[in-house]
């Protein structure tokens, strides 16, 4: 220590001393990252400063503030350690050291003041700094984790929009897509196409190569159709259907180019997995103007139409039509409706007059049902029985026609012994029903009815699609005594070696042929026609089997029939179908 | 529809962070408003929380300059928190300038305000990751650049398995750590301790960090030794931490009320 401090000399013991006390006092008011030995070594160093600042002539301030800051950048960091820091210079320094002076007091005060400036000064700096740093990374981090956010965002709405496997858009995003051309501004005079594409024989491949194959062929189709259809949005729907939107059309041409080159595109043989394989497409096109229709609608119509390209032989497309629509809605109400009505008593039977040509007489009718629809009036078979047939109600309907048309000869037998017969058509699915001869027994027996007053009608192509037991059933209701009639004779095979085999008592001709009577007998076709009918009878005649002509609409054609030698006749000449009151009227 | 497990969470700072916490303590201003609330409360129940803090950053020191002088120049030092004042890489590269340090940390703050600090260090590398997925950090592209484990490596676990309960088994993962590890390797390893401390001040302390993003786990000496298993205990073997080659001998006083017990072990 240098005399100008005016103190007595101060030996290396005494400043280890006070920077020990000095070490001590501050221990644990913040975390020092040194070693005790260090701190105090530290210290020590700045004891010396202390002192130099005390006694430096003229005073300075920064001396002291340097200190101060010293002892903050040496994470010496908190209220305590400048406190205790104070405290210990006051009370230590000059003693430890041996010093005195004048205006010591003074002095002390002074260093004092500016250390604690300096330190309060460095420690706020510090706080706001470290502040600073830590609402940094807070914001760092913050934007990261919105950035990560974001991205698995995108990610999970890709997922959840597309399709993992072929990574086309799936069908959500696909409704989104639909929903948002119906939600946009101003859609009038906007158009829309849809293509409802679905493969051909694609379980087959699943099922000969395997799903592993069949995964790799719809990745194989989804990336063709995305070449081909870039700008329009081809989503897969699920399995191995995809549906194409175009948005704007201007015409149904336009939506036809993309299902040609969606086509084009499919049927393009691909080697999947070692395998050349080639796959074919249907699809159902619709094509519209966006108002007046709704994505629901235009959805359902696609899958209609393509259903219709399917049953159409597949490897095409068809367009929606609205008619050919209705027409199978109305169809498919009717044939829903059925059963009900049947259970309601909505079907009734009208008779139409089987007349003898030799004689006149009214020797049979022919039983036709009706359905008194109570909306759409009354429909003829020809609505119907087609459904009934698809649906298999035709067995049931059938039965009720042959259990009415029964209960109806019977009465009017009662009335007149020279009471028809009644001729009843049957279906091909009744003719195999195990029950039918049963059936019909049971029903000649409820009502005491002979069994030549029935006879039981069957389309000659139903005849010949019929199976042996089935032939066996006929035989056993012909040996019954029940009249077997083939029913539209000449429209079929004709196979008149079968014919000669089969337990039938009477051909129904035609009204095909009939027809052609029509005209003058000088025309060559309406000769032609003759001729055939002439052949038809002596055929059937010496087949022992009579013959009846339906379709006879003039007096000239019953004349030219009964000319040939046919037998009977039906047809509006002789009375069109009718009430069963009308028919007992004739008796 | 449920959220995938790669979403990432997002980033709370309303909810006190240990690590910030743990800043206050050391003295440091790297910490909000709520975890100053939250060591505050902590403080209000046990005084001396600073202080052990303070002794266990004290141990991370000593540890660090042991296992440099014991030639070890590799550190991977999980659950670094916020790596400000007396952080591994300055101790470590202050006296040993080739070693190099691989800090992990959950905290998306505490990870951001190490790669700031860190930059312009190539010799230490900060990445973010759960300890409870140790064999993700293992493989984390970033640590393998940095660390070589053909060499020993220092596995520093300190101050950090109290926050992990006994359910995500934080035995297997200190032996999972382990694993690449070659002989001549350490591990370091100190967490807080119910020894020493009465029920009351335990159960406060428990209750303070419940509402931190890490609830607190104690475990007694013995379920700390277990975390060595396969490692030789370097004197004087698991202590309380300021016994743990203290600087002087006047540092050790009052060792017990330090809470954090700890020690280093070696692989043979």
């Amino acid at each position: 220590m240098k005399s100008q401090h005016g103190g007595p000399l101060a030996g290396r013991v005494g400043y280890a001393t006070f920077a020990r006390a000095w070490a001590k006092a501050i221990t644990g008011t913040s975390y020092m990252p040194v070693t005790q030995a260090e701190l105090e070594a530290f210290l020590e160093g700045l004891t010396v400063r202390l002192v130099d600042a005390l006694f430096a002539e003229p005073f300075s301030l920064r001396r002291g503030y340097q200190i101060g800051a010293d002892l903050v950048a040496a994470h010496i960091a908190s209220a305590e350690g400048l406190g205790r820091t104070i405290e210990v210079i006051d009370l230590r320094l000059l003693r430890d050291l041996g010093l005195s002076g004048d205006d010591m007091r003074d002095r002390m005060a002074r260093v004092l003041g500016t250390v604690a400036i300096g330190y309060a000064r460095a420690l706020r700096d510090r706080t706001l700094d470290e502040q600073e740093s830590i609402r940094r990374a807070a914001l760092v981090a913050r934007e990261q984790a919105e950035h990560a956010l974001r991205e698995s965002e995108a990610r999970f709405r890709h997922q959840a929009t597309h399709d993992p496997l072929t990574d086309l858009p799936n069908r959500t995003l696909f409704t989104e897509r639909l929903d948002a051309v119906f939600g946009r501004q101003g859609t009038a005079g906007r158009r829309l196409g849809l293509c409802f594409v679905d493969l051909d024989g694609f379980k087959m491949v699943n099922d000969t190569l395997g799903h592993h194959v069949g995964d790799l062929l719809l990745v194989s189709v989804a990336d063709r159709l995305r070449r081909a259809l870039g700008t329009h949005l081809v989503a897969r729907m699920g399995g191995d259907e995809f549906v194409i939107l175009v948005e704007d059309t201007t015409c149904t041409d336009d939506v036809l180019k993309v299902a040609d080159a969606a086509l084009a595109a499919i049927t393009e043989p691909s080697i999947v997995d070692g395998h050349e394989l080639r796959v074919g497409a249907s699809i159902g096109i619709v094509e519209r103007p966006v108002e007046g229709t709704s994505p629901r609608e235009v959805m359902r119509d696609a899958d209609i139409t393509l259903h219709w390209a399917k049953t159409a032989g597949k490897g095409r497309w068809a367009l929606f039509d609205s008619a050919r629509n209705q027409r199978e809605l109305t169809r498919y109400a009717l044939s829903a409706a059925m059963p009900a009505a049947l259970d309601r008593g909505e079907f009734c039977l009208d008779y139409q007059p089987l007349v003898s040509l030799t004689n006149g007489a009214l020797l049979g009718v022919e039983a036709l049902v009706r359905w008194r629809h109570p909306q759409l009036g009354v429909l003829r078979p020809d609505h119907f029985i087609g459904l009934a047939e698809e649906t298999g109600l035709i067995v049931r309907l059938g039965s009720w026609v042959l259990a009415e048309a029964c209960r109806q000869a019977r009465r009017w037998a009662d009335v007149s012994p020279k009471a028809p017969f009644v001729s009843v058509n049957l279906a091909v699915r009744q003719v195999r029903e195990p029950e039918l001869v049963d059936e019909v027994t049971a029903l000649l027996q409820e009502h005491s009815l002979p069994p030549d007053r029935l006879q039981l009608e069957i389309t000659e192509s139903a005849m010949m699609s019929t199976a042996d037991e089935s032939v066996g059933a006929l035989r056993s209701l012909a040996n019954l005594g029940v009249r077997v009639a083939i029913d539209d004779f000449g429209t079929g095979y004709s196979n008149l070696a079968y014919l000669s085999k089969l337990p039938v008592c009477e051909l129904k001709v035609a009204g095909s042929f009939v027809e052609g009577l029509r005209a003058p007998a000088a025309d060559p076709a309406s000769l032609t026609d003759e001729r055939i009918l002439a052949t038809l009878v002596s055929l059937a005649h010496t087949l022992d089997l009579t013959v009846t002509a339906e379709g006879v609409e003039t007096a000239n054609q019953a004349d030219r029939l009964r000319a040939i030698g046919c037998d009977a006749a039906q047809g509006w000449h002789f009375g069109r179908p009718s009430h069963p009151s009308d028919v007992e009227a004739l008796l | 529809m449920r959220r995938p497990d790669w979403a990432p969470e997002s980033i709370d700072i309303e909810r006190p962070s240990v690590a910030r916490m743990y800043d206050y303590y050391l003295g440091g201003s790297h910490n909000f408003a709520v975890d100053r609330a939250a060591a505050q409360a902590l403080i209000a129940a046990i005084p001396e929380a600073p202080l052990m803090a303070q002794a266990n950053r004290a141990f991370l020191r000593r540890t660090v300059r042991y296992l440099v002088g014991a030639g070890v120049r590799q550190f991977l030092d999980i659950g670094s928190g916020i790596p400000t004042v007396g952080n591994v890489h300055e101790i470590a590269q202050q006296a040993a300038p080739d070693a190099r340090v691989a800090y992990v940390d959950v905290d998306p703050v505490a990870v951001a305000h190490s790669r700031e600090i860190l930059s312009g260090n190539d010799q230490a590398v900060v990445i973010q990751e759960d300890i409870r997925h140790p064999e993700r950090i293992l493989d984390h592209p970033d640590l393998r650049k940095l660390i070589n484990f053909d060499q020993p490596v220092a596995l520093m676990i300190v101050a950090v398995l109290h926050f992990i309960p006994d359910a995500d088994q934080p035995a297997q993962i200190v032996k999972t750590l382990r694993g690449p590890l070659v002989p001549g390797s350490y591990l370091a390893l100190s967490q807080a301790s119910h020894e020493g401390r009465t029920d009351e001040e335990r159960e406060q302390a428990i209750a303070i960090y419940e509402r931190t993003d890490s609830p607190l786990a104690y475990r007694g000496r013995d379920e700390v030794a277990k975390f060595f298993h396969g490692f030789e205990m370097v004197e004087p073997g698991l202590v309380w931490v300021p016994e743990w080659h203290p600087d002087t001998p006047e540092s050790v006083e009052g060792a017990e009320r330090a809470v954090y017990i700890g020690g280093v072990g070696r692989l043979t």
